[in-house]
């Protein structure tokens, strides 16, 4: 491994660390104020293609050390996709099987990549008149399948499991620390699992107590793949409350918006849940004036051209012969 | 559970699994999405598909009394023994089974409260894949409850008259007209709102967070203090295509002991599509 020239033996070398960062790049053109520094930390750079490549190979790894997988026993995971294709490409490359469990508003790109990943398929009717305090139907499906079919799967379960939040306290936390070499003064991310949050912002809290913490939600009724309003987090444990100073909700369409335009103007082809979080950064730059915020984009928009259609309607527009 | 007033008809999971195997116990998981079953269940439980076993599959109805003797027989079960019915989405497709069971005067049949995630998420509670294979029976009818099935005259008459309570059991938004039918349903109406003079208690509101029904006096405060449902007249509860409203049909016949209630299996998509039938907007 020399992450110098780049050359590696094997893809996992690649995974992101203090040592192998993800890419943070500066916002030119969005930022509205000229004493705010904003960074977007470019999580779509992993080798995997998004965030959730951190937690991903942290449970993978936790599995294998604990002797959870291997002679026939694969994983089973609930995901909106990104965990799913992470962990499926890594598990198929060290030799277990993975059953992904989605809910049926996934995008169609991301359920097809899961397939492509090597994952066996399964999707779930999730928004059938939600029933209270009972998670939600893909969740609930993969623990059935870890529970009846417990020697062929395990699973990691992204939403409760504190690997998810020790993969962002050891790697994507020091990072920010050292790229900003101590000096950022925000931090700008969206609510999923709430890995991120909470693991990135008790690294960066600890090393500087004032460090203002901004998680930007979408909507409720959104359909923005892999976030959560906070009415939707009773399924994540991981979420901590006394690690945020301000939950930004933003109407979920601009998330589609602000990402165009971060493709169109600054060159960063970022997905709908980076748009949203350039909206939440935006609001908080224009009320503080000054810092320097780093935004955590989770993925590119590739996989989200689909949605991005159905927002935008003059994207379909001559797009055939 | 002991003080609702059938408590017969409810079992907990622990009981469940300390009767399981006993030859006169049966079990059949009804689910809204039934790649749960095949996913994992309850050792020993049979499923039955809703849509395609406990609806006729040409006018739009209920199983024929033969087609119930089939599906019973098929399934193992005979006339005294104790059917357990459990599925996904709080027992919604279950109660729509009870329902169903106690149509064709089945004598013992309960629900196993708080339905599959509740014994999902019981470190205790087993789950395989293993489907059994039940040796037939040949399971007759004796008699039938015609009286716990609601028509749309019977809707209309109750609207009319205000003689009888009308529960509406679907979301405030399907109440209200907002919304013809959740997001993504297939089974819709051409109009949105509901039947005049109904009151609108969702189906939700019965069930704890760990999906198991509240306790008798807080379902008392409920439908009765706070919604004004009146414990003198005969009910109909309704919803969107009869599913949810079995569930509280069940509540309020079984858990609240209202002496007449109705279920309205035609509900929304039969009333919202009907020519000048009276529809009421708004909360």
């Amino acid at each position: 491994m020399n992450h110098k020239t780049r050359v590696y033996d094997n893809v996992f070398e690649m995974l992101p660390n203090e040592e192998n960062p993800s890419p943070m790049v500066r916002i030119n053109k969005l930022n509205p104020s000229p004493e705010f520094t904003l960074f977007a930390k470019l999580e779509w750079m992993n080798p995997f293609g998004s965030v959730k490549d951190r937690a991903a190979w942290a449970m993978l790894r936790e599995f294998e050390e604990k002797g959870e997988v291997g002679k026939g026993r694969g994983f089973v995971e609930p995901t909106s996709g990104n965990t799913g294709i992470s962990l499926a490409a890594m598990a198929c490359a060290r030799g277990y099987h993975m059953r992904a469990v989605v809910p049926n508003k996934v995008p169609l790109e991301k359920k097809v990549l899961l397939k492509i990943a090597g994952a066996e398929l399964d999707v779930v009717s999730d928004d059938l008149c939600p029933a209270p305090g009972l998670g939600e139907g893909s969740i609930n499906l993969a623990k059935t399948h870890a529970k009846a079919q417990a020697a062929k799967y395990a699973m990691p379960n992204q939403y409760e499991n504190e690997t998810n939040v020790d993969a962002h306290y050891r790697t994507t936390g020091p990072e920010i620390w050292k790229q900003t070499e101590g000096e950022i003064t925000h931090l700008f991310v969206s609510l999923g699992t709430c890995g991120t949050v909470t693991g990135a912002s008790r690294f960066l809290r600890k090393m500087k107590p004032d460090i203002k913490v901004i998680a930007v939600q979408p909507t409720e009724g959104h359909d923005v793949p892999g976030l959560r309003n906070v009415t939707q987090l009773g399924v994540s444990k991981l979420f901590d409350a006394s690690l945020i100073d301000d939950i930004l909700e933003v109407e979920f369409r601009t998330a589609y918006t602000r990402a165009l335009e971060l493709c169109q103007t600054e060159g960063l082809l970022a997905g709908p849940s980076s748009g949203l979080i350039l909206e939440g950064a935006r609001e908080i730059i224009m009320r503080d004036k000054i810092g320097l915020g780093v935004m955590i984009f989770p993925d590119n928009i590739f996989k989200y051209t689909s949605n991005m259609m159905k927002h935008i309607p003059g994207l379909a527009a001559g797009t055939t012969a | 559970m002991s003080d609702y007033s059938n408590p017969e008809v409810l079992v907990s999971t622990n009981w469940v699994k300390e009767n399981l195997g006993q030859p006169k116990i049966k079990m059949v998981e009804i689910d809204v999405d039934t790649k749960a079953y095949d996913a994992g269940h309850v050792r020993g439980a049979i499923a039955f598909n809703w849509q395609t076993q406990l609806q006729d599959q040409v006018s739009r109805d209920i199983i024929s009394k033969t087609e119930f003797e089939k599906l019973v027989s098929q399934a193992g079960i005979s006339p005294d023994d104790t059917v357990i019915l459990y599925g996904d989405n709080n027992n919604w497709f279950a109660a729509y089974g009870f329902w169903l069971f106690k149509l064709y005067g089945h004598k013992d049949v309960r629900l196993m409260n708080g339905g599959r995630i509740k014994w999902l998420n019981e470190a205790d509670k087993e789950l395989t894949t293993d489907v059994p294979k039940p040796t037939p029976t040949t399971y007759k009818v004796t008699e039938e409850h015609p009286e716990l099935r609601a028509y749309v005259q019977d809707v209309l008459e109750a609207s009319k008259s205000g003689r009888i309570n009308l529960v509406d059991v679907r979301s405030p938004d399907e109440f209200s007209g907002k919304v013809i039918a959740p997001p993504g349903m297939t089974e819709t109406a051409q109009r949105g709102g509901h039947v005049p003079g109904a009151k609108s208690v969702p189906w939700s509101q019965a069930v704890s967070s760990d999906g198991t029904f509240k306790p008798l006096s807080e379902l008392q405060k409920i439908y009765i203090e706070q919604k004004g449902v009146d414990t003198n007249k005969d009910t109909i509860a309704y919803c969107r295509i009869g599913e949810r409203s079995s569930h509280t049909w069940f509540v309020l016949k079984y858990l609240l002991g209202f002496k007449n209630v109705k279920n309205y299996d035609g509900s929304w998509t039969e009333y919202g599509n009907l020519i000048r039938v009276p529809i009421e907007k708004g909360a």
